[in-house]
């Protein structure tokens, strides 16, 4: 008694070091990128940096209302402000004009970068015009706005370049910020972060809603948030919250299913222990051997651990009256050990994938099943109490064992139900795969609707479409980018799309920069048309007013073209940076695109550039992606059933016995996929994992009823513990197939469907005739 | 006041030589709503109204700004439309008033009460007589004036360049006849 107590405290205390160990070293990855395969082609590469990362997908589209215009104004100010000294975000912009957009430094550069000097040269005749409009201006409700910047800007540049760089499609201003026609202040912010990361996401989305809270006068109004970002946070709170209750349901039902079966608290308690051993051991080694693991690996792993939780429920079951719990988990353990060694050896072929998220997998699973099965070979007889009750007692155990002895199994049927299922499977309806991870944790139809809303009312650019450019240096994309410019203008007139930001948009490339400042008269020359141009039209401007104007000119001239270096300083330099990215194999631009109504039509334009510009469509690469990913799992899959069929084999040292157990496994395994296709789903990564996790499962039915057993005590004990096993399985994953997530509903449906076909297959299969 | 008077506006700055002498019609559309038509030496309608000004001029297309981009101007065509409408209650808010003068001749002195309308807006004279305001003086906070003449002060006669005691003289004696 003692020492049951004192091995019981020493297998506790050396859970919680490993506790302790896996917490403390273990961090946990969210970035959906380690869950994918390593990119081959500079597409693919561009795309892994794109998902998430790209300008398009760290854009939050906010909405304030349910206040008066001014104080939603007001609010929309303060927001922008608060963001802006925010490290979560690269910027917010609110439509508001910002005078300190362009560096005081960069001022005398206008004339680099606006475009008037491509269509006007600053003669007489110009001037003349500009400064005529400027008396006007003196004179309207806009002279205290514009009086301040007229002895430096005459001809106003500095507002046409705030016009060029405001987004392609902005909103009305009101107010002096963006509003929706309905009334709601609008607003952009760019998060630092990823956008397909929930984590950093979720921490950018906390400080802006601290942030609009507040603001001293937020009231009632609300604020809105919408975009790639958002969704991702939302998508993952939904699916945590309700994998959460789900488990805690299902944890009950089963904790109740035990007790009833085993009549015992102790027993159940104790039972749970190799599981646990077997999850921590396996964040244990993921911890030594990568440092960090995915979620989604971590999620994945806990199911296929799933299967552990039948070792104790064996040893429980199969018990003797009179007997030590050592002995019968001896008599046990030659079957148990081969269901384990083989289901970690078939594991071995995810770590062959070459993936890391499957590799972790791998090494989570086998550590996982290993320290499980160990544990109840050799911890959980020896603190299980002395006193249980023998199940081969029940009398209701003997008839149903004597039922399924007298069952019909006609040889046939098996072969029967296989060809029904490969013609099922052949003429089954939809496409076999599921390859937009993205219908499997959908957004609810009413946020789409509110984002395309607003997306259409910001002009903010598509996430799925992007015109990516490649040139040997920032000089030839921008060139490039230029001499796009027309023909995505011609294209926008088309209605091919609304807009189109490119590069060239924020910084001309240095050859234009050379061609303007070439314009630039020199002081003398433009001296005197200012003269001309204030005697010819009589304008009533103080003489040397201009001055300033006439300095900024000449300082122009001179100097040296603003390069993507140069500008990364400025406030525009990190909006720069994102479309303007250096490679090993050169520069690539990245034109973000807004309102896509025709792809086809971009994709020919692409096309006719001969490579110089292509249209990178996120979705179809990201789909491309999930389809070599899933080859890669198929393969391994592959890989697994053969070294689980030589394992098998080998330990049961017979054909024949092999064939009785691998026979219903398989013809189980696709009948789940014939019901699951037949009924029209396309089957995801989930589902193979689903997959997967019942076969596990389905190994162990057939090897335990295979096993020849000469007591009908035995037999009993056997249908028992499947019994238990088979219900414990269905009660979890069958809530989880109700659950109103696809999902979580995929691997419900897929495992509960598949233990009740592993089972009846088993017994129809695979039990020893007598 | 009418609900639409001529008027002469004279506009000194220090960004000018000599001052800018404009002519057209003004309009009071209601609380807050205002318009202006420039008829020389060009062409120019515009409306203030809901927050923003429109500017049409010749044959382009109207250019439509916002006030709240300096949200203190709003502040002053409020005042003023509040002016030109006989809305005492509105001015009062957003203006201290002193009053000098009598019924036949009376002056009225705004000065902002927001912070950020007194530096662009120093103050605003109003003469006028009886129930007709005549000539508005405003002193912008750079030292700019503009003088607006209405009703039947609009069609006074002025030197080609008039200066600021000649045009205050107009004022003070328009509103004693």
């Amino acid at each position: 008694m003692r020492a049951r107590v004192a091995l019981l405290v020493a297998w506790l205390a050396a859970l919680a070091v490993l506790a302790a160990f896996a917490l403390h070293s273990l961090r946990i990855g969210t970035d959906l990128r380690s869950f994918m395969p390593p990119p081959r082609t500079p597409d693919q590469k561009l795309l892994m940096e794109q998902i998430g990362e790209g300008p398009g997908t760290r854009l939050l589209l906010l909405s304030i209302d349910g206040a008066p215009e001014a104080r939603l104004a007001g609010l929309s100010r303060g927001l922008v402000a608060k963001l802006r000294d925010d490290a979560h975000f690269e910027q917010a912009i609110n439509g508001a004009f910002d005078a300190s957009a362009l560096d005081e430094k960069l001022l005398p550069y206008r004339w680099l970068l606006s475009p008037t000097l491509d269509a006007h040269a600053l003669d007489a005749d110009y001037l003349a015009d500009q400064l005529g409009q400027r008396v006007e201006d003196l004179a309207s409700p806009a002279a205290t706005l514009l009086k301040p910047l007229l002895p430096r800007d005459p001809t106003l540049e500095v507002l046409a370049l705030a016009q060029r760089w405001s987004p392609p499609k902005a909103p009305v201003v009101r107010d002096g910020v963006w509003f929706s026609s309905d009334g709601a202040a609008l607003l952009l912010a760019q998060t630092r972060g990823a956008g397909f990361d929930p984590a950093a996401q979720g921490a950018a989305i906390d400080a802006l809603d601290a942030a609009f809270r507040a603001l001293p006068d937020a009231g009632a109004a609300r604020l809105t948030i919408s975009g790639p970002g958002w969704f991702t946070v939302l998508v993952n709170e939904r699916t945590r919250g309700e994998a959460d209750r789900i488990g805690l349901v299902s944890t009950l039902g089963f904790v109740l299913l035990l007790l009833l079966a085993y009549r015992s608290l102790p027993s159940l308690l104790l039972a749970g222990l190799p599981v646990l051993s077997g999850g921590l051991a396996g964040i244990a080694a993921l911890a030594l051997l990568f440092g960090s693991a995915h979620g989604i690996t971590l999620a994945f792993g806990f199911t296929l651990l799933g299967v552990a939780q039948e070792y104790p429920i064996r040893v429980l079951s199969h018990r003797r009256a009179g007997e030590d719990a050592l002995a019968s988990v001896r008599a046990l353990w030659p079957l148990l050990a081969t269901a384990i060694v083989s289901a970690a050896i078939a594991y071995l072929a995810f770590f062959a994938s070459g993936v890391t998220g499957l590799q972790q997998l791998a090494v989570f699973t086998i550590a996982g099943l290993l320290a499980a099965g160990l544990s109840t070979r050799y911890l959980l007889p020896r603190v299980l109490p002395a006193r249980f009750r023998d199940v081969a007692d029940h009398a209701w155990l003997a008839r149903a064992v004597h039922a399924l002895d007298v069952l019909p199994r006609p040889r046939w049927l098996p072969w029967l139900l296989a060809l029904l299922g490969l013609a099922v499977l052949w003429r089954a309806p939809g496409p076999m795969w599921e390859n937009d991870l993205a219908a499997l944790t959908p957004v609810p139809q009413e946020l789409l609707l509110r984002d395309a809303k607003l997306r259409g009312e910001l002009g903010a650019p598509d996430v799925r479409y992007l015109l990516v450019l490649h040139a040997a240096d920032a000089e030839g994309v921008l060139t490039a980018s230029e001499s796009i410019e027309p023909r995505l203008d011609a294209l926008v007139r088309e209605h091919v799309l609304d807009a189109a930001e490119l590069p060239s948009r924020y910084l001309p490339s240095i050859a234009t920069q050379r061609a303007r400042q070439a314009k630039l008269p020199d002081r003398a020359t433009l001296e005197q048309a200012l003269a001309q141009a204030q005697a010819g039209a009589d304008l009533p401007f103080r003489t040397g007013l201009f001055e300033p104007f006439v300095d900024d000119v000449e300082t122009a001239r001179t100097l040296e073209p603003l390069t993507p270096a140069a500008f990364a300083a400025s406030p525009l330099g990190t909006r720069l940076a994102t479309m303007l990215v250096a490679r090993e194999d050169g520069w690539l631009g990245l034109a973000t695109l807004s309102g896509v109504h025709d792809a086809a039509a971009l994709a020919a334009f692409a096309d006719s550039t001969h490579g110089a510009v292509r249209l990178l469509d996120l979705k179809a690469a990201s789909e491309s992606l999930v389809v070599a990913y899933r080859e890669r799992i198929l393969r391994a899959l592959g890989l697994a059933l053969v070294l689980l069929a030589l394992t098998v084999v080998v330990a049961l040292r017979s054909m024949r016995r092999a064939w009785h157990v691998l026979a219903p496994m398989s013809l189980a395994t696709l009948l789940v996929i014939v019901v699951e296709r037949a009924s029209g789903l396309s089957l995801s990564l989930f589902h193979l994992v689903a997959v997967t996790l019942a076969a596990g499962l389905g190994l162990h039915y057939a090897l335990f009823f295979e096993r020849p057993v000469a007591d009908p005590a035995e037999a009993r004990r056997t249908l028992h513990a499947t019994l238990v096993c088979v219900a414990s399985a269905l009660l979890v994953f069958g809530l989880q197939a109700l659950s109103s997530l696809p999902v979580l509903r995929a691997i419900g449906l897929t495992v509960a469907l598949g233990v009740g076909f592993h089972f009846c297959l088993s017994i129809l299969m695979a039990r020893a005739r007598r | 006041m009418p609900a639409r008077t001529p008027y002469t506006e004279v506009r000194f700055s220090g960004l000018l030589e000599r001052p800018l002498i404009l002519r057209g019609e003004l309009e009071y559309l209601g609380p807050g709503r205002l318009g202006k038509r420039v008829d020389t030496p060009y062409r120019e309608q515009t409306r203030v109204e809901n927050g923003a000004a429109s500017v049409q001029r010749g044959d382009r297309p109207a250019r439509t700004f916002s006030l709240g981009q300096a949200p203190e101007l709003e502040g002053f065509l409020r005042g003023f439309a509040a002016l030109l409408g006989g809305d005492a209650a509105t001015l009062a808010a957003d203006f201290t008033l002193s009053a000098s003068g009598d019924a036949h001749a009376w002056q009225l002195v705004l000065k902002p009460r927001d912070e950020r309308l007194a530096r662009r807006v120093g103050e605003i004279r109003v003469d006028g007589s009886e129930r007709t305001p005549l000539c508005f003086v405003t002193r912008e906070g750079d030292g700019d004036v503009a003088v607006l003449l209405v009703d039947r002060l609009a069609a006074a006669k002025l030197p080609a360049r008039p200066s600021q005691p000649q045009l205050e003289a107009i004022c003070r004696d328009g509103a004693t006849p």
